[in-house]
C-alpha cells in the first residue's frame, strides 16, 4: 500500500517535476526570507501572472496549432498606448470606456488578423512575418504615435479595475481565471479545439480529413490579437500608463511558459492548463529571486540559466529529435 | 524556339536575383532625391556600414542554411565588445609598444569567445537532436546568460576608449572591414560548396532524418555550424568596438534580428537547406542602401521601422512566389 502511494507520488513528480522544483524553491526562499511565503506576496504574483498569463495562453494555442507570434510583444504596447489614448480622450462616461476599449480590441485583432493573412495566403513562415510586424511595423506605430514618449492616463474606472479586489483576490486575478476555463473549454470540449489540435499535429493529414487547415491558421493569430488586447487593458488598469517599454519580453516569456509548462514546440500535443503552472513557475521564480536580494545581473543570469535548463530538459523528455517547432512546416 | 529559350533564361535570372533589381530602383530614387547619394564616397559608407552587419548575417547564414538560428550573437557581441575594450584600456593596450599586440590579442579573444558561446549552443543543440524550435529557444535562454555575463564584466557601465591610435583602432574604419567581410564571405562559400562539411550542412537543414540515415555525423556538422556562427559574430564585436571607440552591454542588441531579416530577405530559406553565402550578401546590401537611402531621403528612424518591417514581408513574400513558380516548371 505504501509501496503504491509512493509510486503514485513518485509518477506525479515524474510528470510534473516543474512543480516539484518549484516547491522546493518555495521552501529554500521562506527560509531565506520568510516575508516571501506571506499570502499578500502569493495575491502580488497572481496579479503580476494574470497581465502575461492571458497572452501566454494564447502562445500556447498557437503553439499547439503549430505557429508562435514574436509580434505579441508589440501587440501588447499598442494596446496600452492606444487605450490609454482613447480613455483620455472618451473616457468621461461608461459609453466612452467601453467604446474605447473596443476600438482598441479591435486594432489588436485586426494586426493578428494581417499576421493570419500573411502566414495563410502570403505562405511565409510565421518566424519571419511576426518579426517583421513585430520588430519593424508595429513597433515604429507605436514609436510614430506616442514620438517615444509614455501616454499616461487617470480614468476612475481603470484606476477602480486595477485596485478592486473580491474576495480578496484583485479583479484582474478573475480575468485571468476566467480566461484560463474559456480557453480549456474551447480548446477540450469543442470541434473547433479539435481542429486546432489536429491542424498543429499533422498539417496535410487534417487537411484531408476536411479540416479547414486555412482557417485554424489564420485564427489563432486573431485570438493573438485579442489576447494582447485584454493583457494590455488589463496592464492599463494596473499601471494607468502605456509605453513602447512594457512587455518587450512578453513574447519571449510566453513561449518560455508555454515549454516550462509542458507543452511541446512541436505542436499539436499540450494544454492551456500547463501553460498556468509555467507562468507561475515563472512568476514565482522572478519574484522569490526579487525576494533573495542578489544583484540584478545574477537575478538575469539565475532566469536565462533556469530557462536553459527546464527547456534542456524538456527537450530529453519529449525525445525532441522526433520534433522540432512546427513554424513553417507545411 | 531560341527567343522562347533566351525569355525563359532571363525570366530565370529574374528570379534568382530579382533584388539587385530592388536596389537598383532604391539607388535610382535616391539619386532623384539627393545627388550626393550617387558619390563614391557615399557607397564606401554604406559597405563599411553594412561590414559589421554582414559578417554576423554571414555566419547567421551558417546555422539558417543547417536549419537552427542564433538569438544569443546580439549579447555575444556586447560581450566580445566589452572584454576587447578592456584588454585595450589595459597597461598592454595603452602602451604605444605592445598595443598592436593588444590589438591582435582582442581579435583572438573575440573570436574565441564567440566561438565559446557557439560552442555551447551548437553542443545543447546536438546533444538533443534540436531544430529550429528547440534553437530559438535554447539560443534566447544564452541570450539572456551572455547578456548577465557581460553585464556582470563591466557592471553595466559605459566604457570610452583610453588607448592611443594604432592598429586596434584602423581595425574597423577605411577599407579594413570590407577586406574582412569579402575574405569571410569567400572562405564561407568555398566551405559550404566546395567541402564535404558544406554539403552535410545543406543535407542537414533539408532533412535532418534523411541525412543521419545517409551516414552523415549530424552532431558534428551542427557543432561546427554554431561554431562559425559564434566566431563570426565575436569578430563583429571587435569590428564595432574598434569603429566607435567605445563599448556598452547594448552594444549588439538586436543585432540577432538584424541578421535574421538580412538572412530572409536575401531568401535564404528559413526552413533550412537552401540559400548561399551570396544571397545573404546581397540581403545585407539591400538593407544597408535602404537604410541609408532612407536617411538620405529625411525619412525619420521610427517610420523607418515601418517601412523596413514591409520591405522584409514583401521581400519574403514575393521569394516565396518565385519558389513556387520554380517548383511548378520543374513539374511540367
Amino acid at each position: 500500500m505504501g509501496k503504491k502511494l509512493n509510486n503514485g507520488i513518485g509518477a506525479a513528480i515524474l510528470q510534473q517535476p516543474i512543480l516539484a522544483l518549484i516547491v522546493l524553491f518555495i521552501i529554500v526562499v521562506g527560509i531565506v526570507n520568510p516575508t516571501f511565503v506571506t499570502i499578500a506576496n502569493f495575491k502580488n504574483v497572481l496579479v503580476d501572472a494574470s497581465i502575461y498569463g492571458v497572452s501566454a495562453l494564447a502562445m500556447t494555442i498557437a503553439i499547439i496549432c503549430g505557429e508562435f507570434d514574436l509580434s505579441l510583444s508589440s501587440n501588447f504596447m499598442w494596446s496600452q498606448i492606444f487605450f490609454c489614448y482613447l480613455l483620455n480622450k472618451w473616457g468621461s462616461n461608461a459609453l466612452g470606456i467601453l467604446a474605447a476599449w473596443l476600438c482598441m480590441m479591435l486594432t489588436c485583432m485586426a494586426f493578428g488578423a494581417i499576421n493570419g493573412l500573411i502566414v495563410v495566403k502570403g505562405k511565409v513562415t510565421s518566424f519571419i512575418t511576426t518579426l517583421g510586424m513585430m520588430m519593424m511595423m508595429i513597433k515604429g506605430l507605436c514609436l510614430v504615435f506616442t514620438d517615444g514618449q509614455m501616454v499616461s492616463t487617470n480614468n476612475e474606472f481603470v484606476k477602480m479595475m486595477g485596485k478592486g479586489t473580491l474576495l480578496g483576490f484583485s479583479y484582474l486575478t478573475y480575468i485571468f481565471l476566467f480566461m484560463i476555463l474559456l480557453a480549456f473549454y474551447v480548446m477540450k470540449y469543442t470541434q473547433f479545439g479539435r481542429n486546432l489540435y489536429a491542424t498543429g499535429g499533422n498539417y496535410n493529414a487534417a487537411q484531408l480529413s476536411g479540416i479547414n487547415v486555412e482557417f485554424s491558421k489564420f485564427i489563432i493569430f486573431v485570438i493573438l490579437g485579442f489576447a494582447a488586447g485584454i493583457s494590455g487593458s488589463m496592464f492599463v488598469c494596473l499601471m494607468r500608463a502605456g509605453s513602447v517599454l512594457y512587455g518587450t519580453d512578453l513574447s519571449l516569456t510566453c513561449v518560455a511558459a508555454t515549454v516550462i509548462g509542458g507543452t511541446p514546440l512541436s505542436g499539436g500535443k499540450g494544454s492551456v492548463l500547463r501553460t498556468v503552472v509555467g507562468v507561475l513557475v515563472i512568476y514565482v521564480l522572478y519574484k522569490s529571486l526579487a525576494f533573495l536580494g542578489l544583484q540584478g545581473y545574477i537575478n538575469t543570469l539565475i532566469k536565462g540559466l533556469a530557462l536553459l535548463l527546464v527547456v534542456v530538459f524538456d527537450a530529453y523528455m519529449s525525445k525532441a529529435g522526433k520534433g522540432g517547432i512546427a513554424v513553417g512546416r507545411r | 524556339m531560341e527567343t522562347g529559350n533566351k525569355w525563359n533564361s532571363i525570366k530565370l535570372i529574374l528570379r534568382e536575383w530579382g533584388l539587385i533589381f530592388g536596389i537598383i530602383i532604391v539607388i535610382i530614387v535616391a539619386a532623384f532625391v539627393n545627388s550626393q547619394f550617387l558619390s563614391g564616397e557615399n557607397f564606401a559608407n554604406i559597405l563599411r556600414a553594412i561590414s559589421t552587419v554582414g559578417i554576423a548575417s554571414i555566419g547567421m547564414a551558417m546555422v539558417v542554411i543547417g536549419g537552427t538560428m542564433d538569438l544569443s550573437i546580439g549579447s555575444t557581441i556586447s560581450l566580445v565588445g566589452v572584454v576587447a575594450m578592456m584588454v585595450m584600456n589595459s597597461p598592454i593596450g595603452m602602451n604605444p609598444a605592445s598595443s598592436d599586440l593588444a590589438a591582435l590579442l582582442t581579435v583572438i579573444l573575440g573570436v574565441a569567445i564567440g566561438a565559446t558561446v557557439g560552442l555551447i549552443n551548437g553542443g545543447i543543440l546536438a546533444a538533443v537532436n534540436g531544430r529550429m524550435g528547440e534553437s530559438f529557444i535554447f539560443t534566447y535562454a544564452m541570450q539572456i546568460i551572455v547578456g548577465a555575463v557581460a553585464f556582470a564584466i563591466v557592471g553595466g557601465k559605459f566604457q570610452a576608449a583610453k588607448y592611443p591610435d594604432g592598429m586596434f583602432k584602423s581595425l574597423g574604419i577605411g577599407v579594413t572591414p570590407i577586406i574582412i567581410l569579402l575574405v569571410i564571405a569567400v572562405t564561407m562559400q568555398i566551405l559550404l560548396q566546395k567541402t564535404s562539411f558544406g554539403r552535410s550542412l545543406y543535407f542537414l537543414g533539408a532533412n535532418m532524418d534523411a541525412a543521419k540515415m545517409a551516414g552523415i555525423k549530424i552532431k558534428a556538422v551542427r557543432l561546427v555550424s554554431h561554431i562559425l556562427c559564434g566566431a563570426c559574430a565575436g569578430l563583429t564585436g571587435v569590428l564595432i568596438v574598434s569603429r566607435v571607440n567605445s563599448a556598452s552591454t547594448l552594444q549588439g542588441v538586436g543585432y540577432e534580428f538584424d541578421a535574421m531579416t538580412c538572412v530572409a530577405v536575401g531568401g535564404v530559406s528559413l526552413a533550412g537547406g537552401t540559400g548561399s553565402i551570396a544571397k545573404t550578401a546581397l540581403g545585407v546590401l539591400v538593407i544597408g542602401v535602404l537604410s541609408t537611402a532612407l536617411n538620405v531621403m529625411g525619412v525619420g528612424s521610427n517610420e523607418q521601422l515601418i517601412l523596413r518591417g514591409a520591405v522584409i514581408i514583401t521581400a519574403v513574400i514575393l521569394d516565396g512566389f518565385n519558389k513556387r513558380a520554380k517548383l511548378r516548371e520543374v513539374g511540367h
